[in-house]
């Protein structure tokens, strides 16, 4: 290369880096700096190469953080509707008297009050958004009571079932202790009854058709430990408690 | 204008995770699969996951409940779809649509744990094709491309594990 010609090109790369850096700071790195460079310093362009590093690519996006599972809510209700439901359950360690459980994971999930599950439709290999991508499931830990509690909705039923709640239970490390489910009492007053009769509340079922706990396939061999205790009303609201013993 | 396209984009994480998001999305996805897979298997009989999907074909749930592990990283993602770049290296594609599928996984051997996650983009506008790049805008500037205004554009290449999942044909008068 001719030294004029190396000059003009030099010349003529001071004048596009700049406005390339400038380009940079907005838009990020450019291949077009790369090759810009290449072209100046093919004989002792160091100094040129040096200025002319490729700025760092931000792949990785936001630095990521350590997040707890979705699943960790208190508030389990996400864009469902109905009567409203506190539940609170304790767990309780067999292996110890019975004295409270502290640090258990505790899962529980149920059906919305149509009777449909969050997560369970079709095949599970459909797109989803990630921004709203399941309701009434929900996960804590207990605490030095052995308790736990969530916000829901009362759950409605669907055919084949009586009304009930799944709670899987598991040691700190995850370990399951227990998968069990939560019976509700019945009767002409009782709270289930009562709800699924509350068309204002979006309950269209009534108990028509109902699956009572001696029919139930799960709990047609007693419910005597797994029958909670439920309080309420339709206006205030319901509160369900519960103890589980587990071999902790 | 070419049409809109939907772009897919498969990101694969198992124990050569190396940057922080995939290792958190490892860790915490492969945590989730053990605790449940003992819902479907109290007794710890499968180690795999084929095994338990095997002998019991509920567990294909199992997709679905190991996915609430990673859906706080893939919030943490800014609705950009990780590591496909224009060709200015930057980020671009917006997602909010993805599919989480477990395709191993061990309770005993983590090192056997291995997943994908779909990334599924947004619309958006296929301008025209420049060598082996696309020129895309996002879909929100159909209007203004009608409109004959100036709008800003995107370049990329497809890459490795991106693919186009969805094109819709659209009906311009505009001519390039």
């Amino acid at each position: 290369m001719k030294r004029n010609d190396f000059i003009k090109r030099l010349g003529m790369s001071s004048v596009i880096i700049p406005v390339l850096a400038s380009c940079n700071i907005k838009d990020g790195p450019t291949p077009i700096t790369e090759e810009t460079s290449t072209d100046t310093t093919d004989s002792s362009g160091s100094a040129t190469e040096d200025s002319c590093t490729i700025t760092n690519t931000e792949t990785a996006g936001p630095f990521p953080t350590k997040n707890p599972s979705s699943l960790e809510h208190v508030d389990i209700r996400s864009d469902r509707t109905g009567v409203d439901l506190d539940v609170e359950i304790t767990i309780l360690n067999g292996n110890d008297s019975c004295s409270p459980l502290e640090g258990a994971i505790v899962d529980i999930w149920h059906c919305d009050k149509d009777g449909y599950y969050s997560e369970y439709g079709g095949t599970g290999m459909q797109s989803i958004n990630f921004t709203s991508v399941h309701f009434l499931r929900g996960r804590q830990v207990t605490d030095s009571n052995g308790k736990v509690g969530f916000t829901t909705i009362f759950p409605g039923w669907y055919n084949g079932r009586a009304t009930h709640i799944h709670v899987h239970i598991y040691d700190k490390n995850g370990n399951s202790l227990l998968v069990t489910q939560i019976a509700f009492p019945e009767g002409s007053d009782s709270a289930v009854a009562v709800v699924n009769a509350a068309t204002a509340y979006g309950y269209t079922k009534g108990m028509s058709g109902y699956t009572y706990n001696s029919k139930d396939n799960v709990f047609s061999d007693g419910v005597a430990t797994e029958l909670s205790t439920i309080s309420g009303s339709l206006s205030d609201g319901f509160s369900l408690t519960h103890s589980i013993v587990v071999n902790g | 204008m070419k049409g809109l396209v939907k772009f897919c984009y498969r990101k694969i994480i198992d124990r050569n995770a190396s940057s922080a998001w995939d290792k958190m999305v490892f860790e915490d996805t492969y945590k989730e699969y053990f605790m449940q897979a003992q819902q479907f298997d109290q007794l710890k009989q499968y180690n795999t996951f084929r095994e338990l999907l095997e002998k019991e074909p509920k567990a294909d749930r199992m997709h679905n409940l190991v996915s609430t592990a990673a859906i706080g990283y893939l919030r943490q993602l800014n609705g950009l779809i990780p590591e496909v770049t224009n060709t200015s290296g930057k980020l671009f594609l917006p997602f909010s649509n993805f599919r989480f599928e477990l395709l191993q996984s061990h309770i005993k051997d983590k090192s056997q744990h291995k997943v994908v996650i779909y990334f599924y983009s947004d619309h958006m506008v296929w301008l025209d094709t420049i060598d082996r790049f696309m020129l895309l805008a996002n879909s929100n500037q159909t209007e203004a491309l009608e409109a004959s205004e100036e709008v800003e554009t995107e370049l990329l290449e497809i890459v490795p594990n991106l693919s186009i999942s969805s094109v819709k044909h659209i009906h311009s008068t505009v001519t390039y």
